[in-house]
Formats: structure tokens, sequence, C-alpha cells
């Protein structure tokens, strides 16, 4: 087989896996080597789907003796099969990353033979680039869960990044849809990586040269929607995970259905793209607006609202905490402010040091105020005061649910379709012979009359 | 206008240089006024008003910079990436944000709600957008010995691609051609050297041309059908950068597929 057609078996089979960025260790190049890493992570391209390719995001091989139920590389599926030579893979890897086509490579594989075996061949892959082409840039490896902390330890010790995937979100749902993994087989190594990973940060502040194990932290993935767990239950779940393994992300993945199986929603089923959002969006506020689960969803509203991003959701159910003045609230407060973000909020406090802030001030400091001007005062005069509840709701609903893109049918034949990630209602509407601008019109309204009952 | 009693009708013609620029500042507070342009050679002479030659002095311009070293990186920084805009009329956004940043200090950095900073901030950020953009999406090809490519920016971004390439490849002689001001920077035996070029075309050979067709066979595996969403593609990569971009002109050249969102 050539080598172009394994990349694109191994490529294939390693995309259902989100997680793809290089950041979270600086590292800058030094003579006699190749290779840097930057901090924010670097995208180098943006596939169709509009998601980022920063790393040659491939598995060493897709033959696996496993069988979990919602992979596609399971034991029991028709597909092709290939493997990667470890010296080939680290060829490949240098060979892109001079070209500035990648950062570095994210190397997972299919458990074949037993976990060990596997783990040994990634080191070994891991090895060959860092010590014999002296690479600087990034790795972020996947660890087997089952294998053994030794072979975790190693594996730590040249890859930047670590990640178990945590898969689904409940012991239930691990139990029944991948029954070869356990959850302490992938609770083990997590703890393990966090561990480790502290003790070298102390060890790196003592004695310089220490061995850096895993600096740039470890991650998880779990896939959302294969299985009946609500968004709190979920977001809980990823909060309890950054205390206790002191995790840098956790990655979220709308299922989709690769594999027939009673176990699974039906293969016709769309994947739940906008609640992917969401939950992206709420992580966000966990991590960087020191918002905490409870805060955002409670037993009774249990799943985020498909029309609103949580943090406008959380405002409209506090409303006695607005509206915040710009001119004094500190920081964390201004952070709570639908539409302003961490840049927003440091700019805004650094500029009334100087003068105090009105809506022009706001707007030449790049401040959006379409949806915070309805949470805010400047001085004491509320800009948006006046305004009717409707035209409110119609600021504050989120467009992305009622996306519609164009499909092409032939050279100069064109219709709309709802985009993948629009509110399931519109796909609905569409599936059921709406046109798709009409249906997605038509949920906007009623998302808007909702909303409007509601304030 | 902030300095209405300084305000004059002339217009500053310098070289283009920045230690040029550097010497309008210079006369600006020499005769207390506020240019009403300053010309670089290249943008003409389209003024109504009276034009002024401001000839470039090192010890002038040596007096401005170590002002300007006195207010700090982060008004440094801002300085030097506007100044690399390609936009009619940078010169004098710049200049007011100096005039500004010498009468507050350091502090000036954080008054974000000055017009003349605002303005400043953001053209500086125009221009390190793009060259961020370009740390992402320039494709080198090998030649012979070295890496080279051709680059399309609208700002004269070169400069602040030298410190990432450098620090990225440490042991590579590389070249990156900025096509659209004629401006190469040559790094060669671990020296950087600036070029006035007027062509550069690499021409990639059968083994350079099979790095890139196991790139495109990458990408192309990469898509998931299910997520196809090429208005979110070009949110992230903008058209314009895809020129530069071996992949994007392959997924331009198989004309799309139906039934691709687009
Ligand atoms: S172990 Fe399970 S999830 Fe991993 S490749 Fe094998 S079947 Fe897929």
């Amino acid at each position: 087989m050539d080598l172009a057609e394994k990349l694109e078996i191994l490529a294939d089979s390693a995309k259902y896996d989100v997680a793809c960025t290089s950041s979270g260790v600086e590292r800058p190049g030094r003579a006699g080597q190749l290779g840097s890493c930057r901090a924010p992570g670097i995208c180098h391209a943006f596939t169709p789907d509009g998601r980022c390719v920063s790393l040659l995001k491939v598995l060493l091989t897709n033959c696996c003796s496993y069988d979990c139920s919602y992979c596609v590389n399971r034991r029991t599926q028709q597909r092709p099969r290939a493997s990667f030579d470890p010296r080939e893979l680290a060829e490949l890897t240098i060979g892109f990353y001079r070209r500035n086509y990648i950062e570095g490579l994210f190397l997972s594989s299919a458990v074949a033979g037993s976990p060990d075996a596997t783990m040994e061949r990634m080191i070994e892959t891991l090895r060959i680039l860092r010590q014999e082409y002296r690479f600087r840039g990034y790795i972020h490896a996947k660890a087997i869960p089952g294998a053994d902390p030794l072979l975790v330890e190693r594996l730590g010790l040249l890859a930047d990044r670590l990640s178990v995937n945590i898969e689904l979100p409940s012991e239930a749902s691990l139990n029944r849809l991948a029954p070869d993994k356990g959850k302490a087989a992938i609770l083990r190594p997590m703890g393990q990586i966090a561990r480790q990973s502290a003790a070298s940060r102390r060890d790196l502040a003592v004695y310089r040269h220490a061995p850096a194990f895993a600096p740039a932290g470890q991650s998880t993935q779990m896939i959302i929607g294969a299985t009946p767990e609500t968004d709190r239950h979920i977001l809980r779940l990823s909060e309890s995970l950054y205390k206790k393994y002191a995790l840098k992300r956790v990655f979220y993945s709308a299922y989709l259905p690769v594999v027939a199986d009673e176990r699974l929603p039906a293969l016709s089923v769309q994947p739940p793209l906008l609640r992917e959002h969401r939950l992206y969006q709420a992580d966000w506020l966990l991590r960087y607006y020191h918002f905490s689960a409870e805060e955002l969803l409670s037993p009774e509203q249990p799943n985020f609202d498909p029309y609103l991003d949580p943090k406008c959701s959380w405002a409209l159910a506090n409303p006695e905490y607005f509206p915040v003045e710009v001119n004094t609230a500190p920081r964390p407060v201004l952070l709570r402010v639908p539409g302003i973000g961490p840049k927003s909020a440091l700019r805004i406090v650094q500029a009334r040091r100087s003068q105090r802030l009105g809506m022009p001030e706001l707007k030449r400091m790049g401040v959006v105020l379409k949806r915070a001007q309805y949470f805010i005062t400047c001085s004491g005069r509320a800009p948006a005061l006046r305004a009717a509840r409707q035209e409110v709701a119609a600021a504050l609903i989120d467009p992305k649910a009622f996306g519609v893109g164009v499909r092409q049918l032939s050279l100069d034949d064109f219709c709309a379709v709802p985009l993948p990630d629009s509110a399931p209602r519109v796909q609905a509407l569409a599936a059921a012979g709406v046109e798709a601008r009409r249906a997605a019109e038509q949920t906007r309204r009623e998302a808007i009359e909702c909303l409007t009952r509601r304030m | 206008m902030s300095y209405p009693a300084y305000v004059s009708n002339v217009s500053y013609c310098y070289d283009g240089s920045f230690r040029g620029f550097l010497c309008c500042v210079f006369e600006s507070y020499a005769h207390r006024e506020l240019p009403a342009a300053i010309q670089p050679p290249q943008e003409g002479q389209t003024s109504l008003f009276g034009s002024r030659e401001i000839a470039t002095r090192a010890d002038r311009a040596a007096r401005v910079a170590a002002g300007l070293h006195r207010l700090g990186a982060e008004i440094q920084a801002c300085v030097t990436s506007g100044f690399l805009a390609d936009e009619p009329g940078k010169d004098l956004i710049l200049l007011r944000f100096l005039r500004c940043c010498f009468e507050n200090g350091t502090a000036a950095a954080q008054m974000l709600a000055r017009p003349e900073i605002a303005e400043a901030l953001a053209l500086a950020r125009r221009v390190d957008n793009e060259s961020h953009k370009y740390i992402e999406f320039l494709r080198f090809e090998q030649r012979g010995e070295m890496l080279g490519t051709v680059i399309h920016p609208r700002h004269r971004i070169l400069p602040l691609l030298r410190g990432h390439f450098c620090s990225r490849l440490p042991e590579e002689d590389f070249m990156i051609f900025d096509a659209t001001h004629g401006l190469a920077m040559l790094r060669k035996d671990k020296t950087v050297r600036y070029l006035q070029m007027q062509h550069y075309a690499p021409a990639p050979d059968a083994e350079e041309e099979n790095w890139q067709a196991l790139w495109i066979r990458f990408f192309r595996a990469l898509a998931i059908k299910e997520r196809r969403n090429e208005r979110c593609q070009r949110t992230h990569a903008p058209k314009r950068y895809w020129q530069d971009m071996c992949e994007m002109q392959a997924q331009k050249r198989t004309t799309q597929p139906p039934g691709d969102v687009l």
C-alpha cells in the first residue's frame, strides 16, 4: 500500500476525534533543532466544515482488537485497514512541519493486539521525532486505556499534551456501548497524568532542566447525543474533571451515526451540532468567566435553550443582577454581561481609568453592543431604556440557530438548505418540505415570540 | 480634531522610511503644528495645499526614537506594526497617536477610548492580524537547498514574520517573497536580508509535488460531510488567502460536487 493511501485511511479513521489544538506550551526554537511552540496554538488550515487543522492527526493503526459500538474502527466493522511504520510517520511529520502545513503531530491509535504493544509503537514514533530529528514542535498523544503506567510515563516525557478520552458521559453508557473499556481503565491514567504533570511542574520550578512531563497538560473528549445524558449532567461532569484532574480542555463531539446498532441512534439522525456548540459556549463560561455549572442549568431546566447562548439565558433568568454600570463595575461583574468577553472587559477597565465611558467611547474601543446595550448603564444612563421587549428579544436571540446555506444541485441550479448547525426545529421543518429560508424565518419568529412572553 | 490650535494645512512629504517618519514627528513638534497630510513618495502629491519636503536626518530620528523607546513596549509595537500598514493616511494616524502618547506618557497605551489611540491601535491590529494569518497559512516549497514561498499580503508584513520563522526553522535557509510589494525576506546562513525583487516563482519539482499531493490528500480526508459548512471555513480562512494555500487551490480546482453547503 502506498504512503498516500495509508495517510488517507489513517486520517479518515482519526477525524472523529475533534481535539486539534497546539496550545498550552510556549517553546522558542533552539539552534541545532527543528521547531517551536506558541502558547495560544496555531491553526494551519480550515476544513470545509470549518474546523481548524493544527496537527497531523492520524492513527498509528486502525486495526482494532476492541469492539466499541460507536466507533468506525471497531473490530467487527468492514473497512480498509492500515498501519504506519513509526519511522515513516516521523518522516511525514517532519516533511509537513517544515513546509508550514502543521504545528506537529497528534498521535492516537486503535488497540492493535494489546494496549501495551500499541503504546510501545507510539512511543517509538515520538522517540524518533524527538531524539533523531530533534523535533521541538508540538506533540499530542493519546494514552491507551489499560496500558502500563510506566508506558504512560514514557509517553508523557515525549509529548506536550496527553489525552485519555472519557468517550461517554456516564458509566452506565460506557458499560453498554464500550464493553472492553471500563471507567477505571479511563480514569486511572487520567489521575496518573494529573499527578505526574503537577510533579514535573514543581520540579521544573526548582531545576530548570528537569524533564517536562506533558507540559501542555491533558485533555479529554466525550461524545454527545449517542446516550441520554442531559446537558446539566455533562457540564457538571466537565466541571469536576477540570477540578479533579486539572484538565486543560474537555472536547465535545456531536455523535455522528457511523454504524448501525440498535443501542445507538439511527443512521438517519443528524449530529446535534447546535447542542455541541452550546456546550462549548458553556464550557468557556466555566473556564474563563467564573461561572459554575449549577448557575447555568438547574434540575428543572437541565438542557440549554437552542435559541439563546448560555450566558444570555443566565442573564435573562437573573434580572436582579442588571443593569451593570460600565464605569464602576469590577471586571468579574462586567464579564457576566452578554456580549462582553474577557478582551472587552479588560479594555473597559483600562480605558475608564482616564475618562468616563459612554456609548461612543465603547463603540470606538471595539466593544460589541448589540446585546450588551440592554444590560448596561453608562454613567447611570441606560442606552436602550425604551426598547420594546420584542426588539430586545430579537437582538438577544442567536442567529446561528437559523443559519441557511446554499446547496448546489447542478452547475446553475441552487437551493437553500439549513446549515448543519442550525436548530433542530429548522431542520425538521425543512425535512417536512418547508422551504429552508421560510423554515428558518418561521422558527425565528416563534422563538422571538416565546422569548418576549418570558421576559 | 483634537489639536485645533495646531492644525495647519501644509502636507509633509518624506522618503517613506521609518526614520523619515520619525523626522516628520520631529517637524510637527518643531513647528507646533499638525499637518493636513503626511505623504510617503508612493502616495503621489494630491494635496490641495502646500507641501513641505521633510529631510531624513539621523540625529532627529534618533531623538524621536529615544522618546518612543521611553513610552514602553506596547506603544512601540503599535507604531512599528502600524507603520507597516499599506493604507493611505497611516502616517497621520500614527503622528496623532504619538503626540497623544508623548503628552500622556506610558499610560496612553490604556486610554483606549481616545480617538487618536483607538484609531492607531485598530490600524496596528489590522497589520498584526494579517501577519498572523500568514504565519498560519503560508506554505513553503523545497527548492534545492532552500525553502521558498510567495505571499500576497495587503500590508508590508515581512518584518513581522521574521522572528517566528527564524525561531521555528533555526537550521534552514528560506525566502518569503511578498509579491504585492516586490519585497523578499531572505534568510541564509542564519542572517536575514530584505531584497527588492520583481519576480520569484518557485516551481515545484516532482518530489515537491508529491509532498503537496500528500498534504492535499490528508486535508481532504479530514472533512466530515455531515458537518460541511463552507461559510464557516471562509470566516476562518478568508478567500483572499487562498491563492497562497495549496490545499485551497486544490479545493477550488475540483469543481464542487453537488450537495455542498456553501
Ligand atoms: S478501542 Fe474502541 S474506540 Fe478505540 S479504535 Fe478500538 S473500537 Fe474504536
